[in-house]
């Protein structure tokens, strides 16, 4: 018994099953008495096509479902509720509004190149609006608006989104740029921008909101350039639309008046046919 | 579970009217639907996306009454409730193109305010029963049309909804994939309430237990599959099948009880709406 052990190639015969019955049989009985065989044995057995494919079964059965259920990831969240616009075209022209600018200001040397900004820069986020929520703006709007997030709460986070990347972004861009002296200050389109977004939700709500944005952008640009008498009167127009406590407190009072409106009407955009 | 006790039926509507401008889709429907799977038959046209819509909450009814759950569709306060337990996948949907499977499938899992740590596994074993594993982390773009649907089923089944609404869902589906899917219809159908909307008699045949038989905004036929399938048995006609020459049978009586003038014109279209 202590004489005879298992080789290295009878071992690999075993596994692969191509030992002759007699040698399979006293392999099997040793063994069962002997460690050092049984572990070679063993090891043969587990390196054979079959031994790879039970550790492979072993392994999913012992892990289960929980390795590939990761959970969702938080930065994925927030890409998600985003929405439509900051994934996608409008993100591009709000790097094309802001690139532009400063090339304006640096590459060509002109000097209107704050106050053209600061006269955009409110419907950046108009554009933003319109392109986040309804049907032609969201492939996913019949789907989503079966959830119970669809309606008002989706298209807030949205919007917030859509602000939450366009009002740094500008605010540092129209910082940049040189000053050319005088109002309107870096900061005054924020009020204005705010007023306008909240009544593109507020319209929006009787109109769909790819319409109200549309017809407020244009709105403001058509104000701002109505003049259209190049660089200073364009400063001037920016200055008196913006400028000074008297137009940003109305701006501020439009701000909360879309708002309160935006409330009253916060169930009309649970089934927006027209969106 | 909660509805079980408290209103038996999921679904229950009462002079449903639904006007697209001019035309009227819905003419005071009166329907109610209880657990189990409910197939909802009738040539194109005939207002069966309209009725399906109304009832995921996406589209608001003209007139009448829809308590879906329990809850009154038209209040504001209880769409959440609503939509919470509800799974919809409409005739067309689309998504973002950056999408995989997963990502898809918990997007929306997220939209229906499932709880965070379920949401994995809830993904997970929703895609698994549509068969899609395999596919689970490729780009929904890459995917085959019939695919794309199975991504579609996939995220309406995802909350375990109690009430399903499917809207021609076997449209691309090749032929094993659709009997896989009645067998998951069935399957869900067993504890919610599903309706399948289908212009395939076949489809209705195979998957389910009751039929609602719509035709120009009017409910034309309801009974069980076997009822339709006995109707057809007894009307010498030139249809394929029993279900078929039912479905056929049930149309022409019904066209002959509300307009007698337009019926051979009609029915002429009606035999061909169903293949």
């Amino acid at each position: 018994m202590s004489a005879w052990h298992v080789s290295g190639p009878m071992a690999e015969r075993y596994a692969s099953g191509s030992a002759a019955e007699p040698e399979a049989w006293s392999l099997e009985k040793h063994i069962e008495s002997c460690g050092p065989c049984a572990v070679r044995v063993s090891t043969a057995v587990q390196r054979s096509p079959a031994g790879l494919v039970i550790a492979e079964i072993r392994a999913t059965v012992l892990a289960g479902r929980t390795p590939a259920a990761a959970p969702v990831r938080w930065t994925a969240r927030m890409m998600w509720a985003a929405g439509p616009a900051v994934r996608g075209a409008w993100l591009l022209s709000l790097a094309a509004v802001i690139g532009g600018a400063l090339f304006l200001a640096y590459g060509v040397g002109f000097e209107g190149a704050r106050p053209l900004l600061l006269a955009l820069s409110p419907a950046v986020p108009l554009a933003g609006v319109a392109l986040s929520y309804g049907r032609y703006s969201d492939p996913m709007h019949e789907i989503t608006a079966a959830t119970p997030y669809g309606g008002l709460r989706l298209l807030l986070i949205r919007t917030a989104a859509v602000l939450a990347v366009s009002v740094p972004l500008l605010a540092v861009a129209s910082a940049l740029l040189p000053d050319p002296a005088g109002p309107p200050g870096a900061a005054a389109w924020l009020l204005p921008g705010l007023a306008l977004t909240l009544a593109a939700l507020a319209l929006g709500s009787y109109t769909g909101c790819r319409i109200a944005a549309t017809v407020l952008a244009c709105a403001w640009v058509m104000a701002v350039l109505a003049p259209l008498a190049g660089p200073p009167a364009l400063a001037a127009e920016a200055a008196r639309l913006v400028s000074g406590p008297d137009a940003q407190a109305g701006w501020a009072a439009a701000a909360v008046v879309c708002a309160g409106l935006l409330a009253v009407r916060r169930s009309s955009f649970d089934h927006l046919e027209s969106v | 579970m909660t509805t079980a006790e408290n209103a038996p039926e999921a679904v229950r509507v009462t002079g449903l009217t639904v006007r697209h401008r001019r035309t009227v889709a819905l003419d005071a429907v009166d329907l109610d639907f209880g657990t189990g799977v409910h197939g909802l038959l009738g040539p194109n046209g005939a207002g069966k996306t309209s009725l399906i819509r109304v009832l995921a909450t996406v589209a608001p009814a003209s007139g009448g009454r829809v308590e879906l759950l329990g809850h009154d569709a038209s209040a504001h306060r209880d769409r959440p409730l609503i939509r919470r337990r509800l799974g919809y996948l409409p005739q067309e949907f689309g998504y973002y193109p950056g999408f995989t499977v997963r990502e898809f499938v918990s997007y929306m899992a997220w939209l229906k305010e499932m709880p965070a740590p379920s949401v994995a596994d809830a993904v997970e074993s929703a895609v698994d029963r549509v068969g899609l594993m395999d596919r689970i982390d490729a780009k929904v773009k890459t995917l085959s049309g019939g695919m794309v649907r199975r991504v579609g089923i996939a995220q309406a089944i995802v909350n375990e909804p109690e009430l399903l609404l499917l809207d021609e869902p076997t449209a691309g589906l090749d032929p094993e994939q659709r009997v896989e899917f009645r067998a998951l219809l069935r399957d869900v159908g067993r504890t919610s309430t599903v309706i399948v909307s289908t212009h395939l008699v076949e489809d209705v045949a195979a998957a389910c237990e009751q039929v609602t038989l719509i035709e120009s905004g009017r409910v034309a036929y309801r009974g069980t599959t076997a009822e339709l399938t006995r109707l057809g048995e007894a009307s010498p006609d030139e249809g394929a099948s029993p279900i078929e020459r039912g479905y056929t049978a049930a149309l022409r009586s019904h066209r002959g009880t509300t307009t007698g003038r337009d019926q051979r014109t009609r029915s002429s279209w009606g035999t061909g709406a169903q293949r």
